[in-house]
Formats: C-alpha cells, sequence, structure tokens
C-alpha cells in the first residue's frame, strides 16, 4: 500500500453487478502501518484475505491480523511465504475457506514468526527472517550484498526458499509451523570450516560462510553484541543499531495461512467440487 | 549539505535585497539528492544540471567564490558573468552546466555518456532533472536512446513533488515517476531523498551498472524544496503546514542528528562548520560584490571558438552606435 499500480480499483471498477466490492475507505500514511491498519479491519469483518505482495506486505498485514485465514500471493520482491500461485486458483482457495466449504482446521496452519530485540527496547519482527547486517545505514533498504551479511534468524528453513531462510535450508529443515527457529551467525567463506550454496535475494545465488547455526526452541534466544550495524526483517534493512546488545527469538501464534494445496485437495476429497455435496 | 544550505538562503536574501539580478531558484531543502549523487560519483564524471542548479554545482566541487560572482553577473564568475544564476558551467570540473530549458540537461548527459562511450572512458555521466522535466519529450528520447545503446549515464530525478506550482499528481498519472523506466526496459528506483545515504548508495549501484556496460538507470528522489519555485513566488498552490510537514525531516538535520547518535560528529564540530561555512559564503558574497562587471565589449566574446564575419560586423556596427555614428554605418 499504496496501491500504485491500481489493481484494486480495477478490481471494483471490472467487478460484476451482482457482487459488491469497495475500496477501503482510509486515509494512507505511505508507511507500514497502513497495511497493517487496513488488515485489522479486515479481520474484524472478513472471512478471509488475500494479500497480494511479498515477505514484508505479508508480515505487515499479519500484525493487524489475528485468527483470520490469510492467503499471500507471491507478487513482492522478496518471497519466501507467500505463494507463486495462479490468481484464479488463490482466489477460489480463498472462497472455500470464507465460506467455509472447506474445514479451515485442515486447510489453514499458524505460522511462526522472528523477531530482534534491542537492549534499549527497540524490536524488528520479521514473518521468514530477521537479518543482521554490518552495513550502518538503512539507506535504500534492500538487503544488498551477502558479504554484508552477519546473520540472524528465521522461522522457516529450506533451501528452495530465499534470502537467510534458503541458507538456513542448506544445513536444516523448519517447516513454517513448526515451533521454534533456526538462528545463524555467518563469516567470510574464506574464513570459514563450513560454507553453503544459497539463493541470497532475488537473482544471487552465492557461497556462505556459516560459523554457527542454532535450532532454537520457543523461549530461546540468540544474543548477539553489535557495535555498528542494521537489523533487517524480511530481507529489508528496518533499524540503525550501534554499541547494542541484540536478542533473537522466535515468536509464536503468527498469522494464520492458507494452504491452497490443502483447500483444494480438502474439497476434492469432500467431493465439495462435486455438484450437490457436503463440505469435508 | 551545509555549504548549499548558506549559499542558498544567502543568495535568496540578496537577491531579496535587489543585489543579484535576473531570477534565483533555491535547492534548500534538496541538498540530500546533490550530496548524495555527487559523492557516490568519481572526480572526473560528467554531471548536467537543472535550473536550480546551485547545489549541484557545489556538489560537484566548484567554487563559492566564482559561482557567486557568477550570479551577481560578474567578470570572475564561470560563466564571466554572462550566465548567471541558471547558466552556471564549468567543463574543466566536468560540470556541464545549470540549464534554464526544462528538461534539457538529460540529452546532454546522454551525448556525454555517448562521447565516453566511443573514447572507451572509464566514467559516468549523472544527469539531474525535475518532475517536470519528465513530461518533456527531449527527456524520453534521451532516456530512450541511452538505453537502447546501453550508455553510462544515471538519470537522477528530483521529484520536489511541484514543476513550478503545478502538483505532480496533476502533471503525471505515473504514481511513481520511477514507474515510467519500465518503458525503457531499464531499473527504475525510488529513493527517499531526504535521506542523503539512500541517494547516496541508489547512485552507487546504478553507477556500477553503467560502468559494467549495464546501461542507464533511471532514480526517482523525492524531495521537498522549502523555499518557492522561483524568489519572490507567493506559493498559493502549497499550504504552510504541508511545507513544515516537510521541514521536519530537513535532510541536514536529521543526517546530522545522526552523526552525533553515532558519535561520528560533536555538536561542537557541527557548531565550528557552520561557522566556517558561514564565513566562506560570506566572502564569496564580498568577493562577488567587489569583483568587476564585464564590459559591454565583452558581451561579443565567448560566443563562438572561431571569428565569424557576421558577428564581427555586428560588433563593429554596435559600436559605431555607441559612439554616435562616429564609427561604422548603419545595420
Amino acid at each position: 500500500m499504496p496501491d500504485t499500480s491500481g489493481i484494486a480499483a480495477n478490481v471494483v471498477e471490472d467487478a460484476p453487478d451482482d457482487v459488491s466490492v469497495k475500496l477501503l475507505d482510509m486515509s494512507l500514511a505511505g508507511e507500514a502501518a497502513d497495511t497493517r491498519r487496513a488488515a485489522e479491519r479486515f479481520q474484524a469483518k472478513a472471512d478471509a484475505l488475500v494479500i497480494l505482495g511479498g515477505d514484508g506486505t505479508t508480515r505487515d498485514a499479519a500484525l493487524g491480523c489475528d485468527t483470520l485465514p490469510l492467503l499471500s500471493v507471491s507478487t513482492g520482491t522478496n518471497n519466501v511465504v507467500p505463494s507463486a500461485v495462479d490468481g484464479t486458483v488463490a482466489g477460489a482457495a480463498a472462497a472455500l475457506v470464507a465460506s467455509g466449504a472447506v474445514d479451515d482446521r485442515e486447510t489453514t496452519y499458524r505460522h511462526e514468526m522472528v523477531k530482534a530485540r534491542t537492549e534499549s527496547g527497540e524490536s524488528v519482527m520479521g514473518i521468514a527472517a530477521v537479518e543482521l547486517s554490518d552495513r550502518s545505514f538503512i539507506g535504500t533498504r534492500a538487503l544488498l550484498d551477502p558479504d554484508e551479511m552477519l546473520g540472524g534468524i528465521v522461522s522457516r528453513a529450506n533451501p528452495s526458499a530465499i534470502g537467510l531462510s534458503s541458507v538456513a535450508g542448506a544445513l536444516d529443515s523448519l517447516a513454517p509451523n513448526e515451533p521454534g527457529a533456526i538462528a545463524l551467525r555467518l563469516v567470510d567463506e574464506d574464513a570459514s570450516d563450513q560454507t553453503v550454496r544459497a539463493i541470497v535475494a532475488p537473482g544471487m545465488t552465492t557461497r556462505v560462510g556459516v560459523k554457527e547455526y542454532h535450532r532454537l526452541s520457543d523461549g530461546e534466544s540468540m544474543v548477539v553484541e553489535v557495535d555498528d550495524g542494521v537489523l533487517g526483517a524480511d530481507g529489508e534493512r528496518e533499524l540503525e543499531v550501534t554499541n547494542e546488545t541484540v536478542e533473537f527469538h522466535s515468536v509464536s501464534d503468527g498469522p494464520r495461512l492458507i494452504s491452497y494445496e490443502a483447500v483444494f485437495e480438502c474439497a476434492a476429497r469432500a467431493g465439495v467440487l462435486k455438484d450437490g455435496s457436503e463440505c469435508c | 549539505m551545509l555549504t548549499i544550505r548558506e549559499f542558498d538562503t544567502r543568495a535568496g536574501e540578496r537577491f531579496a535585497d535587489g543585489e543579484i539580478p535576473g531570477f534565483v531558484h533555491l535547492y534548500v531543502g534538496e541538498e540530500a539528492v546533490g550530496v548524495g549523487a555527487c559523492a557516490a560519483l568519481e572526480e572526473d564524471d560528467y554531471i548536467t544540471s537543472t535550473h536550480r542548479g546551485h547545489g549541484h554545482c557545489i556538489a560537484k566541487g566548484l567554487d563559492p567564490k566564482l559561482m557567486m560572482s557568477e550570479i551577481y553577473g560578474k567578470r570572475d564568475g564561470y560563466c564571466n558573468g554572462k550566465g548567471g544564476s541558471m547558466h552556471i558551467a564549468d567543463v574543466d570540473s566536468e560540470m556541464l552546466g545549470a540549464n534554464g530549458i526544462v528538461g534539457a540537461g538529460p540529452p546532454l548527459g546522454t551525448g556525454a555518456a555517448l562521447s565516453i562511450s566511443q573514447k572507451g572512458e572509464d566514467r559516468i555521466a549523472l544527469s539531474f532533472l525535475g518532475d517536470g522535466a519528465v513530461a518533456q519529450g527531449q527527456v524520453h528520447e534521451a532516456v530512450n536512446l541511452a538505453s537502447t545503446w546501453d550508455l553510462p549515464v544515471v538519470f537522477l530525478i528530483e521529484n520536489n513533488q511541484y514543476g513550478e506550482g503545478t502538483a505532480v499528481s496533476d502533471q503525471h498519472n505515473a504514481k511513481n515517476l520511477s514507474d515510467t523506466a519500465a518503458a525503457y526496459d531499464i531499473p527504475g528506483i525510488n529513493v527517499d531523498g531526504m535521506d542523503i545515504t539512500a541517494v547516496n548508495e541508489a547512485v552507487t549501484e546504478a553507477r556500477k551498472r553503467a560502468r559494467n556496460g549495464e546501461g542507464p538507470t533511471l532514480i526517482e528522489a523525492e524531495t521537498y524544496r522549502f523555499h518557492g519555485h522561483f524568489e519572490g513566488d507567493q506559493e498559493l498552490y502549497r499550504d504552510e503546514e504541508e511545507v513544515e510537514d516537510w521541514r521536519k525531516r530537513d535532510p541536514i538535520d536529521t543526517f546530522s542528528e545522526r552523526l552525533i547518535e553515532r558519535d561520528e560528529l560533536s555538536e561542537e564540530e557541527l557548531g565550528e562548520m557552520r561557522e566556517d561555512i558561514e564565513m566562506e559564503i560570506e566572502d564569496a558574497i564580498e568577493y562577488a560584490k567587489n569583483a568587476d562587471d564585464p564590459t559591454p565589449d565583452e558581451a561579443y566574446e565567448d560566443m563562438f571558438s572561431q571569428r565569424v564575419p557576421d558577428i564581427d560586423l555586428f560588433v563593429e556596427q554596435a559600436n559605431a552606435r555607441a559612439d554616435g555614428g562616429t564609427r561604422g554605418g548603419e545595420f
């Protein structure tokens, strides 16, 4: 948000007459909180929420939701959490959940989140990852150079993911709904006994030196002393940190995400997609 | 940034007092863009500027004394006092000119980049342009050609929210001007122009691309001019509240606060810098005020690299008129 390409306005304009579609009437400050505030209003009224964006937008929406089922469609820069799914499939899956045609206990899951907190009380929250970079300013926000990455924490680890989740995924496996997190400290690949090949950013595959990694359960944390660096969330720099103690940990009870595959499997199994049948 | 702020604040005052001829368009509020960009360049990189060019000149390393002399219309100025505020240029500093024509910088930037490419040089060109310039046909031509030929040039839009008195949204349907980059198949980046680190980083990356033969980048820096379009502008197109909101994001205040917080600058050092710069600009003003005016004869100099018979005849006739008809004939 704001919807600079006018996708939402086009949806409203092109909607069939018998479907009531309206834009949320809200003022925009042009910041992440806009997404959260919009999500809060959907939480109060909607039965499902479809998000067009990447990890950052999904996280911001998640912060405004509690139990509202979310279906995030991969249209952002960093897309670990959103699904690369056809728009019609996504819409139909959301409709099956929203209408109660499938049991949302079988088709949704709670996604863990991760957080970094400084001793002085500031914090950064990520849905897939919170990263620590040794660049000393936020600048253009994107985490550009893998050589500057000092480590961080991930809520999910899979080698087919992107960013820090890809690095963690080369060493261990962690499903998004598993409790806990994986914390990593990275070093220059030449100075490390352990290197992995990972997709660290869109269009960037590289070898990364891993100094250590730890599986953290809920309640456990990794503590790092930072002289001068930036904390990022989901691939974007967020908070400058100097002479601080930073604690990385997982956050349970994150957003409730819809698995579109599970929705259709459930619907087919229960015969929902056949005319005249009951839900699963 | 402090030098630009002081230079333009004082130039505005001197203009209001009637000391400076012509117009001045001040860069106050936009300092992070010019400085962030030029700090990402190498010394021999070219820049082209706009009608609001004092900041670009200072960021490129031009001498405030000679700039002020130019603005005062004095012989010691960069263009011997003939150009004034909107035409400061110094080819020796690879500063290819401020420009009174909106959108005239990018074609020069593309041309400079073509010369770099033809000569196989290791440098780039950067063109500053305003949000209003994006609507100019020649900007499209310049960006398109640079993209087609993968020329080493960076186009940096200073979106200060108004083209003279017209809001950006009344001039363009594109929500972000950087989105227009897609039409040229080049990267388009929107950055916070009030944050010097963001501008610097974006231009650093764009310069790298240009040097690697990957062609131009279009950067849009969102910024704001704290003064009117020109000095004396009544600013009926915007309200004070909006100006105050942007002033809270003053790029000098935010960056100096950040440096102080990080113990990279002390209040005392900042105070000393301000004092030194105030003195430097005061000296520049005194120097300009006391410098010689060009003589009427000099109006015909520096126009062509070789003698042009028609100009010689014109000068002869003009001199004759000045002499009351004792030299030369009618024209």
